[in-house]
């Protein structure tokens, strides 16, 4: 199987608990003879790099250096992001099996690779807008939000953390319960469990 | 090639949405370019009333969700947009098995949506940069401004070749972005001139009392009322021209500059002889400028000038100022009269001469009006458009993408 996570944030890039997180799936991925690739953000260590534990990392910068917001970063930002699994998506003869995005940041470059390529991708919520923003309802707030219901729209499946996380998502999206998978990462099962998902997410493509 | 050339238009606006000069060029274009034998789709932002997919004039149309959500501010909803136009030309591209040749952006405005389908389709990308965030500006003074700059730079730098309708804006794209001259191509903006010869045998004097008493002549400006148009040295030209003759100034368009011009003239006791129309349809534009006895482009930033050009093919004599595009579409004293930016005497003079001097008048008119179909027609246009594309995808069979 081979696949590609989408993160904002990664090891040594730390913003919250979400880089720890996406470097143990992605080691644990590897471990489990899961071609592993990780397409991220970096200001200036950017390009490929192989890393000990058999993953292999896409760090890209910001085409765009001037922003007026954290969207407008983003939505330039994607156009690298999109250029990157692009490229692994080629290197690999088309033999992607799936994207798993984390978070709502590459969303758009997930969503325009479906599209291209009908190549499936899993949607892993870490958190949502309505509960960072408290509710608030401002035209970018607004933005923010509909990103992640497009994600959710357009994901073969939703992975969350927690019971409550998708309920939440139930409650607020109207995303039907059974797209939602609980997958807690203090089981023992974890990994197993998230190699299930990705197997029925890509069909068996080249398993 | 076996099948026939087929490229994919990006544009935000196309008719029937027109905002400004884009749509027509990208509307003409296209519609060449497919009569020539080329496959064109065109991409672009939904418009109430239009249909989402249609095929006009041997083009095919599809009109995308233009993300109607509110958005923070313009250039915010440009990037969201261009989220929604991505993938759904992704999605369109890959119903056509790919079978797309090249895509071809126009202006920043579609930047995200050029670049990303370049990269995941692998397919040649081209850009016609109409005009710039730092020309509009006259310089770059806030990070918003900043920001489009950038990503203007970004879709130059991703472009294969970036198209510029003058020399002028070639000088100045490579100027701004500091983008290598060999990437950089000059095909002119074309113009219809069909669609005013239709109205020769029309008589228009009903349509023109409208406008204008018999007795004055018609000085037309046509464009945005704002600062870079120079409108408000048309105004301050105008005492000048009515010392020497009686003349009626009919302002087309609207911009931020409305109540300031208005107030302007006002104060100096002119308000029976300037008469601002807004904004009018393409039926009353057309037929003003085959009235018009002059038609005035007093601009300081002008890519290209396409109003001139139009006045020129309605036959109507044009005074512009010697500025951008608009000082290589005018031949002083043969195709129309240049004037000094920014210098109301300039131009009074200009107008004035155009108004009392009718020999004169027509010449220039005759001169433009055969100019006109030699340089500014648009299947040449096309013709010159699909060969820098097949000279590139020419270059590209020889990339590792081919």
């Amino acid at each position: 199987m081979r696949v590609t996570l989408f993160s904002w944030e990664y090891p040594p890039r730390m913003v919250g608990q979400l880089a720890d997180y996406v470097k143990e799936l992605a080691t644990q991925l590897a471990k489990n003879h899961v071609e592993t690739y990780v397409v991220t953000y970096h200001d200036y260590l950017s390009g490929e790099h192989d890393e000990p534990e058999g993953i292999r990392t896409y760090r890209v910068t910001n085409p765009v250096r001037t922003h007026i917001g954290v969207l407008t970063w983003v939505l330039t930002l994607n156009q690298e992001v999109e250029r990157a699994a692009a490229n692994i998506f080629y290197k690999a003869n088309k033999n992607l099996d799936l994207i798993d995005v984390h978070d709502w940041h590459f969303i758009p470059a997930a969503v325009t690779l479906k599209k291209a390529f009908n190549l499936p991708f899993v949607y892993s919520v870490e958190s949502l807008e309505e509960h960072r923003s408290h509710g608030a309802n401002s035209p970018f707030n607004m933005a923010i939000k509909s990103i992640e219901w497009l994600g959710m729209y357009e994901a073969k499946r939703l992975i969350v953390k927690s019971e409550w996380m998708r309920d939440e998502i139930s409650r607020i999206y109207r995303v039907p319960i059974e797209k939602i998978n609980v997958v807690s990462p203090k089981t023992a099962n974890w990994i197993r469990n998230v190699l299930t998902i990705y197997r029925n997410v890509s069909g068996g493509r080249n398993s | 090639m076996v099948r026939e050339l087929a490229v994919m238009m990006l544009t935000w606006e196309f008719p029937p949405r027109i905002i400004g000069g884009i749509s027509p060029h990208v509307y003409y274009l296209s519609k060449s370019l497919a009569k020539n034998g080329v496959k064109v789709y065109v991409v672009t932002c939904d418009f109430p009333g239009a249909p989402q997919h249609e095929v006009l004039d041997g083009v095919e149309i599809f009109r995308v969700d233009s993300y109607k959500n509110s958005s923070p501010d313009f250039a915010t909803w440009v990037y969201l947009m261009n989220v929604n136009m991505q993938k759904e030309a992704a999605a369109i591209v890959n119903s056509l098995k790919g079978e797309i040749d090249v895509f071809h952006a126009h202006d920043w405005l579609v930047a995200n949506a050029g670049i990303g389908l370049k990269h995941v389709f692998r397919k040649p990308l081209f850009v016609t940069m109409h005009s710039t965030e730092i020309g509009r500006r006259n310089g770059i003074h806030f990070d918003y401004e900043r920001m489009i700059h950038e990503t203007e730079a970004w879709l130059t730098y991703e472009a294969w070749k970036a198209i510029c309708c003058s020399h002028y804006m070639v000088s100045h794209v490579n100027w701004a972005f500091g983008l290598p001259q060999d990437k950089l191509v000059m095909i002119p903006n074309g113009v219809n001139s069909e669609v005013y010869a239709n109205l020769e045998n029309e008589d228009l004097r009903s349509f023109r009392s409208k406008f204008a008493l018999p007795e004055e002549k018609i000085v037309l400006f046509v464009g945005r009322l704002v600062y870079e148009k120079g409108v408000h040295v048309l105004v301050n030209a105008a005492p000048k021209v009515l010392e020497k003759a009686n003349a009626k100034f009919v302002i087309v368009g609207n911009g931020y500059m409305k109540e300031q011009l208005s107030n302007l003239v006002k104060g100096m006791g002119l308000a029976h002889k300037v008469l601002f129309a807004g904004f009018v349809d393409d039926e009353v534009l057309r037929r003003l400028q085959k009235c018009a006895d002059v038609s005035v482009v007093p601009s300081f930033f002008e890519p290209f000038g396409i109003v001139a050009l139009e006045a020129m093919a309605a036959k109507s004599p044009v005074v512009v100022s010697d500025t951008g595009g608009l000082s290589e579409i005018v031949e002083h004293d043969v195709t129309g009269v240049k004037a000094y930016p920014n210098n109301p005497d300039s131009l009074a003079w200009g107008i004035t001469k155009v108004l009392l001097d009718e020999a004169y008048a027509n010449w220039i008119r005759a001169n433009a009006y055969r100019k006109i179909q030699e340089k500014y027609d648009w299947n040449k246009i096309a013709q010159q458009t699909e060969n820098v594309y097949k000279a590139v995808l020419n270059e590209y069979s020889k990339s590792f993408w081919a």
